[in-house]
């Protein structure tokens, strides 16, 4: 196997550079049926953390995270810079690169149902790198923000494709692994000229659509995307997303969608969950998180996009900075910014708890149940369709 | 040379600075068809807008549309092909070199504040260094960079001049990045995607940052974005660009809320709105790529309601409604008056032409 092949697989999935390229013994058999024990259920992480750096030195960047995904479900992760939506992706794919550490938990992976019937359930935390060999590209692929440094700049398009289904798939034969290139562009809305060209001959666009046909080659059955829209104009990015949607429909893949853009995750996603400093502070269907959000920072995120309808109001935002991870506050990370801040967020972390209503959850002292706390109207709501920007002050001197 | 200071006596309402038929074509070569083969690509054609005191300009469409290239010819760092710039009331001669006196009047702010700040010096170097360029005195030079930190709502600025960029938030340096234009007191202000590499929850805090300056100190702002929901929430005109060219163009944000042009209306369409749960997976245009016709309307590839007349002849500016303009056959019908002749077809652009 050539150093080329070594090379594409890394730029996609990092398939990890150490282990041997020619070493492949899992056989790749078709397991997109799904099966009992795990059910539905694809991907079930629990307590899962992630350390940059050692000792004491380290910083914790994803603080006990529970999440859980079935199949051909979307969900989103949606967060700032440094609230950890990347590395928690990263962590639990172990693409995680030096100083970044798994400090604890478990991430189960379903491959679906084995021969003898039962689930075949992998643990992508304490796997071995042959192991995760087989999961990568095969079960779950990665589509990174950056077409353009992930994509190989002196390599064709039809390599980058051919170096994939050749490693994978050595059953093919190079019609057939031609075939199958011109059929993955044709999904992605590309012409099959694109395999001559090198990535900087495409648009961003394009590139990007080139990285996503990449990540179906070899039909995964969960494809994370991390931020894959972030770089692009809006345009560009409603094209991707309505390729995304009508391909996800077609092939029932399972997908996580990584963006800052809540906007966006509201349309796409079926389950949103929202990240501050490493932590998850709420979890809920998409159209509950925006019609009645219940923690002060997806509240505020949600106010943060300046609507395109009704009267012009001053917005306000989120006041301040995100979080230094290095130095989070002292009790709940989101206080310095809250406005509902009480004297006990300053002193006690919330942990993310299940409120009644449909399993959503959140972490935030204001639902803690204390009969002394008031929820404010705006975090209570509950009718459904009902959100209206928060008003604030008119400036009249907008219009 | 003027002098740094205050200058509170700008009124609200003067014009600062004109565009005027501004043009800028690039020539590159066609890969492959030997070395003489040339393409004209004509990045901004023929844009002209007026940038007054106390007013924003929004400049919205997608990568391509030259309006960054329009961004660096208004601040004289790409130099037009034609076209004039007018700076309070007298024009800047187009072969003149760009001059520190009209650096100090115009000023940009770019898209990326880790990639326009100097990683390696502290945010004093940063501030301090356009100060004595343009003729501080070097007594004074510390306390007007402390305003200027104050201005943006950096405070205390004692706390950041130590500072080096990596220690900042990209929310905070595009806030100095801004202070560093403003600190030599220009009118007017040019801001190429300011917040489109910003976290979302800070977005919000610069544009009502600009906004602010445009109402207490009478600056006047071009603001140049993709996103059309912004130039909504911060303009008082809003130009939309497509392909080089105005394509809209309306006082308010009318065309926001009554597109008149196909391309306006794919901008609008494609912004996530979660209020309108059927968005996903419409059908958007015809061809998103951007794909420029050489010849009649340059959206025409791309436009659902294309006709045979927009495929041979380019459309001029139409009048649609009080102070807004759009360029599209569709409004040639109704009754109103053209307000410019459509320009005649110059030969050779857009063609390949072997010299």
């Amino acid at each position: 196997m050539s150093t080329e092949s070594i090379e594409a697989s890394d730029v996609v999935t990092s398939a990890s550079a150490t282990s041997d390229v020619s070493v492949e013994t899992t056989p790749h058999t078709d397991q997109r049926t799904g099966g009992p024990a795990m059910g539905q259920r694809i991907l079930d992480i629990r307590n899962f953390s992630v350390d940059y750096g050692w000792g004491e030195s380290a910083v914790r960047a994803v603080n006990s995270v529970d999440l859980h995904l079935d199949r051909s479900k979307v969900l989103g992760i949606a967060g700032e810079s440094g609230s950890g939506k990347s590395t928690l992706v990263y962590g639990f794919t172990r693409l995680l690169r030096a100083p970044g550490v798994i400090s604890g938990g478990e991430a189960l992976f379903n491959r679906g149902p084995s021969e003898d019937g039962t689930d075949d359930i992998i643990d992508l935390v304490t796997a071995s790198e042959k192991e995760l060999r087989s999961v990568r590209w095969s079960n779950i692929s990665v589509v990174l923000q950056s077409a353009l440094s992930a994509l190989n700049p002196v390599v064709r398009i039809g390599k980058q494709f051919e170096q994939v289904l050749k490693t994978h798939r050595h059953e093919m034969s190079r019609a057939d692994r031609h075939a199958r290139q011109v059929e993955l562009l044709a999904l992605v809305g590309l012409n099959e000229d694109r395999l001559r060209r090198y990535p900087h001959e495409l648009s961003g666009g394009q590139r990007q659509r080139v990285m996503i046909a990449l990540a179906l080659a070899l039909d995964p059955q969960l494809v994370i995307m991390d931020e894959p829209t972030t770089a692009l104009d809006v345009v560009t990015q409603r094209e991707i997303i309505s390729k995304l949607y009508e391909l996800r429909s077609r092939f029932g893949f399972a997908m996580i969608f990584i963006t800052h853009d809540l906007s966006l995750l509201v349309e796409l996603a079926d389950e949103i969950v929202v990240m501050y400093g490493g932590e998850m502070v709420e979890r809920a269907s998409a159209q509950a998180l925006y019609d009645t959000p219940r923690h002060p920072y997806t509240l505020g995120l949600l106010n943060s996009f300046p609507p395109m309808h009704g009267v012009r109001t001053e917005l306000t935002g989120i006041p301040g900075s995100p979080p230094d991870l290095t130095a989070l506050p002292t009790g709940c990370n989101f206080h310095p910014r809250c406005p509902y801040a009480m004297d006990r967020c300053l002193q006690e972390s919330p942990t993310l708890v299940e409120l009644g209503d449909d399993g959503r959850s959140v972490a935030c002292w204001l639902h803690s149940g204390d009969p002394g706390v008031v929820v404010p109207v705006e975090l209570s709501r509950t009718g459904m369709g009902t959100r209206e920007p928060a008003p604030l002050p008119v400036k009249e001197a907008l219009s | 040379m003027t002098d740094v200071t205050q200058r509170s006596d700008v009124i609200a309402g003067t014009v600062q600075l004109q565009a005027r038929h501004l043009t800028r074509h690039f020539t590159t070569r066609i890969p492959g068809r030997g070395f003489n083969a040339k393409h004209i690509v004509r990045a901004v054609d023929d844009v002209s807008l007026d940038l007054v005191a106390g007013e924003v300009v929004a400049v919205v469409g997608e990568s391509g549309s030259g309006k960054s290239v329009l961004a660096r010819m208004l601040a004289r760092i790409i130099r037009p092909t034609s076209g004039d710039l007018i700076l309070h009331g007298s024009e800047i001669p187009r072969k003149a070199k760009r001059s520190l006196s009209y650096a100090s009047e115009v000023q940009l702010v770019l898209q990326d504040p880790f990639a326009s700040m100097n990683p390696v010096h502290k945010m004093r170097h940063n501030l301090v260094r356009p100060l004595m360029i343009h003729g501080a005195k070097r007594e004074n030079v510390e306390a007007l960079a402390e305003a200027a930190l104050t201005r943006v709502s950096l405070e205390p600025p004692s706390r950041f001049l130590d500072r080096y960029p990596h220690e900042l938030s990209g929310g905070q340096l595009q806030r100095v990045s801004i202070a560093r234009a403003l600190c030599i007191e220009p009118r007017v202000l040019l801001a190429d995607e300011p917040i489109s590499m910003l976290d979302v929850s800070v977005r919000l805090g610069v544009l009502n940052l600009l906004r602010g300056l445009c109402d207490d100190d009478h600056l006047a702002i071009l603001y140049i974005t993709h996103d059309i929901a912004s130039a909504r929430y911060i303009a008082d005109e809003v130009v939309v660009m497509y392909a080089g060219q105005v394509v809209e163009h309306s006082r308010g944000t009318v065309l926001v809320d009554e597109p008149t042009h196909p391309y306006t209306q794919l901008l609008i369409a494609s912004v996530p709105d979660p209020a309108d749960p059927t968005s996903v997976g419409a059908p958007t245009a015809e061809q998103a790529q951007m794909v420029i016709a050489e010849k009649g309307c340059r959206f025409s590839p791309r436009c659902p309601f294309v006709m045979d007349r927009c495929r041979v002849e380019e459309p001029p500016q139409f009048v649609v409604g009080e102070n807004h303009t759009s360029r599209c056959w569709l409004h040639a019908d109704k009754p109103q008056f053209e307000v410019e002749v459509a320009l005649p077809q110059r030969r050779g652009e857009g063609e390949i032409t072997k010299t």
